[in-house]
Formats: structure tokens, sequence, C-alpha cells
């Protein structure tokens, strides 16, 4: 590994470290067991038969609604059918669940430990320090943005301090690792916004937290009041009239 | 790196095959044998994408389709060192190969008892399961497959590939009402499909062949409109137009001595008039498909010379009954 960070500054190397650490730390994403596949696509199955019921004629229609409906009442798909009607667990209880915040845990602990520490370790050294000097005239008001840690009353906004100047490559470093790692580098900060954000709508379907029985008995609902109509009905018809 | 080779090979005709899988040896030493996430040449090397792989694994199939067996195996390998031996479409893959290169039915067996292992170690593992059911296709278990493949499509209803296949089992085995169940379970997960609603007009016509029972028009009738919505999906789509011609044929035959009682809820029977235009524009449609292939048009270069052929067979026949 040092052979690597050698030729590149510190804030480079940090930035590597950090995309390497996570990868190493990350968790492979758990495999689902049959029973939660089953459920999930068995719930999927009969949102895509109310979606497209128009594809299929009314007899195979009502064949299949009237199976789906009645599995659904009966807590057929559920992957632990002798705990249909008990309340949701708590998500918190869920070792499934746990991983994934352990997951996320980590990831953030990647980020803020080494944040942390370098700051503490920049603020003790360098502060105090004026860095650079900036090539363009500013306004009073960017001393306390530029000069963070440099207590003088009336020197002129355009000499940096070094605080500053670390805040500033800490966040300006970006498109720096998107060249050195790839777009999809784990140092991504917007990367890392987005997982705060929650995975897709996709998974939070089946997520913790969501009672699967409710979310049966709402698509047997669904499904029993679904007016359907066949597209084949007048397909002749209709065809013969736009080649003509 | 020809674009072909990021698409699944299943459709690719002989001779392309052949000609990538010509390649093989070209592409195999043009690429790095092994790429690490945390080797120093990591960084400024090109990083890996998933085009690359998809490459090897259609480079392997293309290889296997050709005899290329020694291609085939490095790939796997290639693979095998990045993804490792414990990933669930590696094993399918390996599993592929093993079939593949399989000298006898016991080498098979051996494959098969092999499948059978990891899905009792692992009975979620998809790839492996739904190679077991090629296996025992191409062992000719037709109903163990099917059997397999119904207790797979229990745990995962969604999966259209399998419905698919499940659809082409009971149709080989003359079971045309759960083929044509397994089909609309396809439309109901791709519901524009228009080769699967061509597919379904074929089955219907085939099940109206097989049966001489009294409700066997509504399976014609159901036909000729499933090629009329796979037509109107996809226009100048050719197996549509050759079911429209064969569908309407036999309904201008049908119509006639049809019962005209109401059906139980399904639609009635078109009218002969309809019928009549449609078998006209079906006819008119082919020669025209049949006319420009043979002249070069650049638009009518994309099908198959089968389907070609059968089109012209077809019209043939029809104009030399119109001579007689």
């Amino acid at each position: 590994m040092s052979k690597l960070l050698d030729p590149i500054p510190h804030h480079h190397s940090y930035g590597v470290l950090r995309h390497y650490a996570t990868v190493l730390m990350a968790t492979a994403p758990k495999k689902q067991e049959t029973p939660a596949i089953r459920e999930q696509r068995s719930l999927l199955r009969g949102i895509n038969l109310r979606q497209n019921a128009n594809a299929i004629s009314p007899v195979a229609f009502n064949a299949r609604r009237d199976f789906l409906v009645t599995a659904y009442e009966s807590g057929q798909f559920l992957k632990a059918p002798e705990k249909k009607g008990e309340a949701a667990p708590n998500p918190m209880s869920d070792p499934a669940a746990m991983d994934g915040m352990m997951g996320m845990m980590k990831g953030n602990m990647m980020m803020m430990v080494p944040q942390t520490l370098i700051m503490g370790w920049i603020n003790a050294f360098f502060s105090g320090f004026v860095v650079i000097r900036l090539p363009f005239p500013l306004t009073i008001k960017f001393k306390s943005m530029l000069q963070a840690g440099v207590a003088t009353k009336d020197m002129d906004p355009q000499w940096m301090s070094s605080i500053s100047w670390y805040v500033l490559c800490i966040f300006g470093l970006q498109s720096v690792f998107n060249y050195l790692l790839g777009s999809d580098n784990a140092a991504s900060q917007t990367a890392q916004q987005m997982g705060q954000m929650g995975p897709g709508a996709g998974a939070n379907m089946f997520g913790p937290g969501v009672d699967p029985d409710k979310q049966f008995q709402g698509e047997a609902e669904n499904l029993s009041v679904l007016a359907h109509y066949y597209t084949l009905a007048g397909v002749e018809e209709r065809l013969l009239k736009s080649l003509s | 790196m020809s674009s072909s080779l990021l698409h699944p090979p299943a459709h690719l005709s002989p001779s392309v095959a052949l000609q990538l899988s010509q390649q093989a040896p070209a592409i195999l030493q043009a690429t790095p044998s092994s790429i690490s996430s945390y080797s120093l040449s990591y960084l400024w090397s090109a990083s890996e994408t998933p085009e690359l792989w998809t490459t090897y694994e259609n480079l392997m199939l293309s290889c296997l389709r050709t005899g290329d067996e020694e291609s085939a195996h490095l790939c796997l390998e290639r693979l095998t060192a990045r993804f490792g031996t414990d990933n669930e479409k590696l094993m399918a893959l390996r599993g592929l190969f093993q079939e593949a290169v399989a000298q006898d039915d016991a080498a098979l067996k051996k494959v098969l008892d092999e499948y059978e292992a990891i899905l009792k170690r692992d009975p979620s593992n998809m790839p492996v399961s739904k190679r077991r059911v090629a296996l025992l296709k191409t062992m000719n278990k037709i109903p163990d497959a099917i059997t397999a493949l119904n207790s797979f499509l229990d745990d995962s209803p969604t999966d259209a590939e399998a419905w698919t296949e499940l659809a082409d089992l009971y149709v080989s085995q003359g079971m045309y009402s759960q083929g044509i169940f397994a089909l609309e379970e396809v439309l109901l997960v791709t519901p524009n499909a228009w080769n699967i609603h061509a597919k379904l007009g074929e089955v219907n016509y085939m099940a109206f062949k097989a049966t001489s029972d009294q409700g066997s028009d509504k399976l014609l009738a159901e036909s000729l409109r499933r090629f009329c919505r796979s037509i109107e999906l996809c226009d100048d789509y050719l197996r549509g137009y050759y079911g429209l011609k064969l569908a309407s044929n036999e309904l201008l035959l049908a119509l006639p001595q049809a019962s005209r009682q109401k059906p139980d809820g399904s639609l009635p029977l078109p009218s002969q008039k309809t019928v009549g235009l449609l078998n006209q524009k079906a006819t008119s449609k082919l020669s025209e498909i049949v006319r420009l292939n043979a002249a070069g048009d650049r638009g009518y270069q994309g099908y198959e010379k089968a389907e070609i052929i059968a089109a012209k067979e077809l019209l043939n026949r029809e104009s030399s009954k119109v001579v007689r």
C-alpha cells in the first residue's frame, strides 16, 4: 500500500485509502432465502396481473384472479404463514435489517473517523498559518470563511489560512477522485449521500417494518374490484382500419 | 470487439457464432488475463467494465456452440478467477461447459447429479435450477423437466423466461391448454411482446388442429386475434402475417358451419367479411415482403431466410390452388 501512496499528496492518498478501506469493509449483500423470494414475487405476480390484465382473455383473467385472491387472503404465499395476523415485527429486532444498518454504520464510520483525526491533526499543527494568497481581490465578508483560525483584524481577505485551505481541498477534490478511481468510487461524497437517503423505492416496498400480509390483503382487494377489458376485443377491425 | 458479443448469443445465426469463436483467441489475447481491484496497476490501467465479463460469457457460449472447447475453458477460467467458484451464475456456466463437453449419457448423468447436490445444499440457487431443467430436457426427460420447472415457478412466478420454456415443453407434449396458460403468464409480465402474442396464436392454432370439438372455432378465432394483435404491435411482422393467413384460411372454411350461439364470456366469432379482408391483407403483405426481400430492399432484409422461404411456399401453394 505504501508504494501506492507515495507519489500522491496526502489529501489524495487519504481519499484513495478511504476508497479501499470502504471496499474492504463492505458487507456482501445478503442472499435472500427462497420463502422470502417466493413471497415477494407472488405479490409481484398479483401486481402484474392487475396492471397487464388486458392482455389475457376474461376467462383466463377470472381464473387467475380467483386463485390469487383466495391464496392472498389465506396467506398461502407468506414466508411464515403461521405468523399471519400478528403485528409486524420491530425492524430493530430483525437480524437481516440490522445487518443493513451495520453496513451503513460502518460506511459512515469510515468517513468520519479519518476525517476527524486529520482535522484535529491539521488544527493542532497548522492553526495560525497563512498559506496562500488568492490572485483576486475579495470583500471583507470573506474573512470569516477564508481566514478560520487566524485572529487578525486587518489582514486582507485575499490571504487564506491553512484550515480554510484544507476545507476547500476536501470538498474540491471530488473530480480528482473520480478521475483516479472511476466515477463510482466509495470515497465519492455524492454516492455516500445517496446511500443515506435510502435505497430505491423498489426495495422500500419489501423493506423492514412493512407487513407482507397487509400488502397481500390490499392487493387481493385491488384485484377483486378490477374492471377487466380485453385488448383483443375488436382487434381485427382496428387492424383493418390501420392497414387501409 | 464486435457489439454482437454484448448480446445473449442465443439468437445468433450459426455463421455469426462461428465468426465470433474464430476471433476468440485474438480477443482472449488482447484482454488482460486477470483484473484485480487491489493491485497497483488498477490505478492507471483501464478499469474493468461489466462489458468485459459479458463478453467473456458470450464468447464462451459461442465457442461451445462451434466446438472450440479450449477457448471456452479459458473464458470460464478467467470468469472464475474474477468471481470465485461459488458464484451462482458461474456454477451454472461451469455446468453448461461440462454438459457441452460430455461424451455420453453417463457423463450427462454425472453433471445432473452434481446439479442436484448443489441444489440440495442451496435450494435457492436459481441459475443452477434452470440449468437442471435444461439438462433434463436435453436428456429427453420432458415430464421431469416440467415438474422441476413447475416447482421453480412456484417459487418465482414472475420469471418470463421460465414460463416461456414451460410453454414450449407443454406444447411439445401436446398439452396445448397448459401451454396457453404458460404463455399468458409471460404476457402478464411483458404485455407488449408481439412475438409472444404470435406464439399464442400459433399454439391456439395447433390446439384447433388437434381437436375436432364443437368449441374449437373459438380457439381459431382467438388465434386469429392474437396474430392481429402481434401485427398491431409490430408492423411487417412476418410470423404474424403468416399466422394470420393460415388462421383466416381455416376460419373462412369453418365460419359458415359455426354455431352462432353466444359463447360463455369469450368474444363472439368475427364476421365472414372481416376475415376475408384480413386474409387479403395478409396475402398482399406476405407477397410484398417476399418480393422486396428478394429485390434486396434495405428495409426488408432483417427477416430470417427460413421464414421467407416458408412464406413463399405458402403463397405458391395458394396460387397453384387458384390455377387449378
